[in-house]
């Protein structure tokens, strides 16, 4: 199991290095004169912009580049926005706990709907019940989230006034997490049916009702547990997409998170911005799905590792 | 990037999250306190390090000018009771206000205004409207409450820019790192409390603020306890949360101002002499726009007086002059003399002297500046040019890049993608803009030559207020027939709020800036 | 999305096409799928026939007026027929599914296929870097490529295409990995049959059943990331009638012409659903394994 773990880990350390190359030559992808796009500001001079230059180090070889970059990175530092001129690092990390918050929130309500929609499919496979349910499901998924939004939007903040329209507290919260965990409701549904029908099918729980055990304890005792471990394992997948679909979920809801702070830094080309979003994200994504990856090991007794 | 790579950080900042998610919820009865909902947020808190009328307008709250625009937008002494100019016109010399605290309890005195000067002028890092500050040498502190500053030559808009916010008096006590992200300490009525990044400033009253020359009844500290200035992108949702009570200050949708305005509950406040002119800008450096019939073809081939008056109804007007109302040397019907009237046909004819015609169209791209509905007045433009024969792609961005991207524009010269030309905005208190415009350099590295170099030199140095304006029509007239700096409609952005029925005393100063200085919020 | 992973295997003997089409007309999701994208398909190409107004003319009517026999959508703030931009606007969804899978199964392919085929070494490193970018998530990535190729639709397309390359590179390697130890694989190899041939006569169209189902799929969640992108406006501008971006100009009118929301949403999620349950219907014809669930 440790080295399970190690090997998990030593994969993140990977991805994460992966990522560090990748931003600093997103810099040298940019056509044209990086510097000159990003500090043309308002009256910059020439001189203005050598100085920056050098400052970012972007007169030396790449690899001398490169190197500068990890060593800011260690001591915490992810450079200055163009924007505002304020570190990169504080101004994601003000904005993170918005977006984790909207995506637990959202998390917590797509396995709460999505889950018992997925069971109740499986375990009345064939009938109405499982082709309304997937019906919803496939109708769920196809729809984007941000339409999802906007009705829930104007259903309920605009038509019954129910709910605040957006903003940064706890009732703010309830469109974009409904919004965001609804779509993802939808697919964990899909994912719960078919893993749950492996799970029927199999020897197991034929024997357990064979041996005329209720069935109720077949399905809470044997079935369900047994169908959770591979739904775990989608569990960082989903996490994933609910981290990418919270960038869309925040702009039409105004929540203050990353997402919101990162399609502003792409129409500002605020470069070292984007640079410094692209790897806290994938960061916490990789992370993430190691904790995931980490308790899934130890919730399936059936697989060893290594 | 350490402390966000394990887990027990991340938990404690979800915690933290719910719990100022939930802290949010309780205000306090007793405290005054004003919600004023903005469609963006500051850029940064220190007056050197951006140009944005979202930036200035919290600038405002939290430092002082030495001088005050009175509502005519006349300059009026305020930190700085006096001055004297010396003969040759080179030397102000400032005599400052007794008593005046910073925000950090230190004493606001000549030093203050020479570091703010100094970092305005830093050699590493100048402000980005340094040359607003005119041809300063060397700033003196002569005693504590005395400061003279010396010019290398005359300039005579020295005086109305010390009342604009980009001459904002930083206290000398800023000299932390985190100065302009999460402290700032002026000596204006507000204080910081807290700045969350896209979310909301947070100021308190300054108890011990003292007003001496700035347009407004109270000369004492605000009224209100709090001032929250908060970032709420969406105009519907501004108009909700107007609507619930949450927030009392906000630009409205423009399509829904008639609607405000018969239900009659929220109060329509309309900004008049913002400064504030919308104009066409070519890069002229590269084809299509260095030939001046295009840019003339563009001028002709557009109809802002109709364009306005579908996306803004009455709120905004045509505006002939590079310079807008209220500003020194507007002039409409001198500026409509060498104007383009919206002419179609004229238009055909230009694009077909330059060989353009119904199967050959002129491709080039427009700039535009997000918010205020100004996407949607380019898509009517955008319309009316194909009408003539020009295909414009527009591409929407905000205005600190739009500034960045016009300038690399003008910086590519032998770039084989067509010339694009922009609606560029700026707001000004002097015709001192056109200098910083379109004087060689040219802020955007865009049209100049000697000619049009001496001409706006000469509305430098020239003071007397008639022979001033002589030199400020002879650069408008030749702005304009060179078809460079071609204006649209005034104003242009955030010049209309919808207020609370209980807020009483909300004021808009000249050039744009609200003050909340008579505020007061009735239970 | 991630039931797509799983390798899809032809029935023995491929099936003429007339009678795949007919199996898929056969299972109920197949034939619903295909008469959607007929339909889309149809408005595409006949959309100069079918939209009664240009789609980019102001003024074609009144400005925000609602649903009519004159504007069966409505019409929009600048008066122009929202019928009209969405049966033209078929026509940019059709190119972003086509360009954007197009990218992203070629490539994807390519990759999958030179990293199962090669073994060791190559194979090691490319599907690690695989791998890499594949947690890096797919809107990281297209927000990257957006930030270095500039805004716009086209480079959108360009964008979601290569977000998704990792994810057809897997599924190709994983069904590479399952051919490449099959006898009649290691016959050829022994038989001294060339890396062309191998790659392109044996293991290739073993691929192609998987990748035609996983592609229709994914032109599905193409186009929703088209839309995405282009409702928070880094795709489509204006006057582009593309559904997402008119969803986009839609939000600061949301209570007074809600028709500007609803249509080009519903015209989404139909198209989306459609291809949707065009995969479903494929991966059942070509899998009578899963035909039994």
């Amino acid at each position: 199991m440790l080295r399970y773990i190690a090997q998990r880990l030593a994969a993140a350390a990977v991805t994460i290095w992966v990522a560090t190359v990748a931003v600093t030559l997103l810099i040298h992808a940019v056509p044209g004169d990086p510097v000159r796009i990003m500090y043309a500001k308002f009256q910059s001079t020439p001189e203005q912009l050598e100085a920056v230059r050098t400052s970012l180090g972007l007169d030396q070889p790449i690899h001398v580049q490169y190197a500068m970059y990890l060593g800011r990175l260690v001591e915490g530092d992810l450079g200055r926005t163009i924007v505002g001129d304020q570190p990169v690092l504080d101004v994601l990390l003000a904005r993170f706990p918005a977006t984790l918050t909207l995506a637990v929130a959202s998390l917590a309500i797509a396995i709460l709907v999505g889950m018992p929609l997925g069971f109740l499919a499986a375990y009345k496979r064939g009938t109405w019940v499982d082709i309304g349910a997937m019906l919803v499901a496939i109708v769920g998924v196809s729809m984007p989230h941000f339409w999802l939004g906007l009705l829930l939007l104007f259903f309920f903040a605009l038509q019954l006034g129910w709910l605040p329209v957006a903003g940064s507290g706890i009732a703010n919260l309830v469109l974009p997490a409904l919004t965001l965990g609804l779509a993802n409701a939808a697919v964990l549904a899909r994912l719960t049916r078919s893993a749950m029908i492996d799970i029927f099918d199999q020897d197991f729980v034929r024997t357990a009702q064979a041996k005329g055990l209720p069935k109720t304890v077949v399905l809470y005792r044997h079935a369900l547990r047994a169908g959770l471990v591979p739904i775990v394992s989608m569990l960082g997948l989903q996490f994933a997409y609910l981290m990418g679909g919270a960038i869309v979920v925040e702009n039409v809801f105004a929540w203050n998170g990353v997402g919101r702070l990162a399609i502003e830094a792409v129409f500002a080309r605020d470069y070292p911005l984007i640079q410094g979003f692209i790897l806290f994200f994938a960061s916490i994504v990789v992370i993430v799905s190691v904790i995931i990856d980490v308790l899934y090991a130890f919730l399936d007794p059936r697989i060893r590792y290594g | 990037m350490r402390r966000s790579t394990t887990s027990g950080p991340v938990l404690g900042l979800l915690a933290t999250a719910l719990l100022a998610s939930t802290g949010q919820l309780a205000t306090s009865a007793q405290a005054a306190e004003l919600v004023w909902a903005r469609y963006g947020d500051l850029d940064s808190l220190d007056p050197h390090r951006a140009t944005s009328t979202l930036s200035m307008q919290v600038w405002d709250q939290i430092y002082d000018t030495l001088l005050a625009f009175d509502a005519d937008g006349q300059p009026q002494p305020h930190l700085a009771k006096s001055w004297e100019i010396s003969e040759d016109g080179l030397t102000y010399t400032l005599a400052l206000e007794d008593g005046v605290v910073c925000h950090d309890g230190s004493p606001f005195d000549a030093n203050d205004v020479k570091f703010t000067i100094d970092r305005a002028f830093d050699e590493a890092q100048p402000s980005l409207t340094r040359t607003a500050w005119g041809p300063i040498e060397s700033v003196e502190v002569v005693d504590t409450l005395t400061v003279k500053v010396s010019m290398s030559s005359k300039f005579g808009a020295f005086l109305p820019f010390l009342a604009d916010s980009f001459s904002s008096i930083v206290c000398d006590t800023n000299t932390a790192d985190t100065f302009g992200s999460s402290t700032a300490i002026g000596a204006g009525p507000f204080k910081l409390v807290e700045w969350v990044k896209g979310d909301a400033v947070t100021l308190e009253k300054n108890p011990d603020y003292r007003n001496f020359g700035k347009p407004v009844e109270n000369m004492g500290p605000p009224h209100l306890d709090r001032l929250v200035i908060k970032t709420v992108p969406e105009p519907q949702t501004r108009l909700a949360a107007l609507q619930t009570g949450e927030v009392h200050v906000a630009e409205p949708p423009f399509d829904d101002i008639a609607a405000i305005r018969e239900a009659g509950e929220l109060e329509i406040v309309v900004a008049d002499n913002t400064g504030q002119n919308v104009f066409w800008e070519f890069a002229i450096s590269r084809p299509p726009f260095d030939d001046i019939r295009a840019r003339q073809a563009v001028a002709y081939g557009t109809d802002p007086e109709m364009a306005i008056d579908i996306i803004y109804g009455g709120l905004s007007q045509r505006e002939w002059c590079p310079i807008a109302r209220g500003v020194f040397g507007n002039d409409q019907e001198f500026c409509e003399q060498f104007g383009y009237e919206y002419d179609p046909e004229k238009a055909v004819e230009l694009l077909a002297e330059l060989g353009y015609g119904p199967d050959n169209p002129l491709e080039t791209t427009m700039f535009v500046w997000t918010g205020g509905n100004r996407h949607k007045l380019a898509e009517i433009f955008q319309a009316q040019l194909a009408q003539v024969g020009i295909n414009a792609a527009i591409e929407i961005m905000d205005i600190g890049t739009m500034n960045a991207r016009v300038k690399e524009q003008n910086e590519l010269v032998d770039d084989p993608s067509p010339g694009t030309f922009d609606m560029m905005t700026w707001s000004w208190y002097d015709p001192d803009i056109l200098y910083a415009l379109w004087h060689s350099p040219g802020a955007y590295s865009g049209f100049t030559t000697p000619e049009l170099d001496a001409m706006l030199e000469l509305t430098r140095t020239t003071i007397e207020p008639e022979a001033r304006l002589a030199a400020v029509q002879d650069v408008i007239q030749y702005l304009m027939e060179n078809a460079v700096h071609v204006g649209l409609y005034t104003p242009g952005w955030e010049w209309v709020f919808a207020v609370r029925p209980e807020v009483s005393g909300f004021k808009v100063g000249a050039f744009l800036h609200p003050m909340f200085n008579d505020v007061e919020v009735k239970e | 999305m991630a039931s797509a992973a799983e390798p899809v295997h032809a029935a023995a003997g491929t099936p003429a096409s007339r009678s795949f089409l007919g199996a898929l007309l056969r299972t109920p999701s197949g034939a619903v799928g295909l008469v959607v994208v007929a339909v889309l398909v149809l408005a595409a190409v006949l959309a100069g026939v079918i939209a009664p107004y240009d789609p980019l003319r102001m003024a074609a009517g009144p400005r925000l007026a609602p649903p009519s026999w004159a504007h069966w959508f409505g019409t929009d703030d600048f008066g122009r027929d929202v019928f009209s931009r969405i049966v033209y606007g078929a026509r940019l969804t059709l190119q972003i599914g086509v360009i954007a899978v197009g990218i992203s199964l070629t490539s994807g392919l390519l990759l999958g296929l030179v990293a199962g085929y090669a073994s060791g070494w190559t194979e090691r490193v490319l599907m690690r870097l695989v791998d890499v970018l594949f947690s890096f998530t797919e809107i990281v990535i297209a927000l990257a490529c957006l930030a270095i190729l500039g805004i716009g639709l086209t480079n959108a397309m360009i964008a979601i295409g290569i977000a998704s390359i990792p994810f057809y590179a897997r599924i190709t390697h994983s069904v590479v990995l399952v051919e490449r130890n099959k006898p009649y694989f290691e016959a050829a190899v022994a038989g001294g049959a060339g890396h062309l041939r191998l790659i392109f006569r044996h293991l290739l169209p073993n691929v192609v059943p998987t990748l035609i189902v996983v592609g229709t799929l994914g032109v599905s969640t193409a186009v929703l990331a088209a839309a995405g992108l282009s409702f928070l406006g880094l795709g489509a501008q204006p006057p582009q009638p593309e559904w997402g971006f008119m969803l986009s100009s839609s939000r600061d009118l949301i209570s007074r012409a809600p028709w500007m929301m609803i249509f080009p949403g519903v015209a989404i999620a139909i198209t989306v659903l459609g291809f949707n349950l065009l995969g479903d219907g494929v991966r059942e014809v070509l899998d009578p394994r899963q035909r039994q669930r």
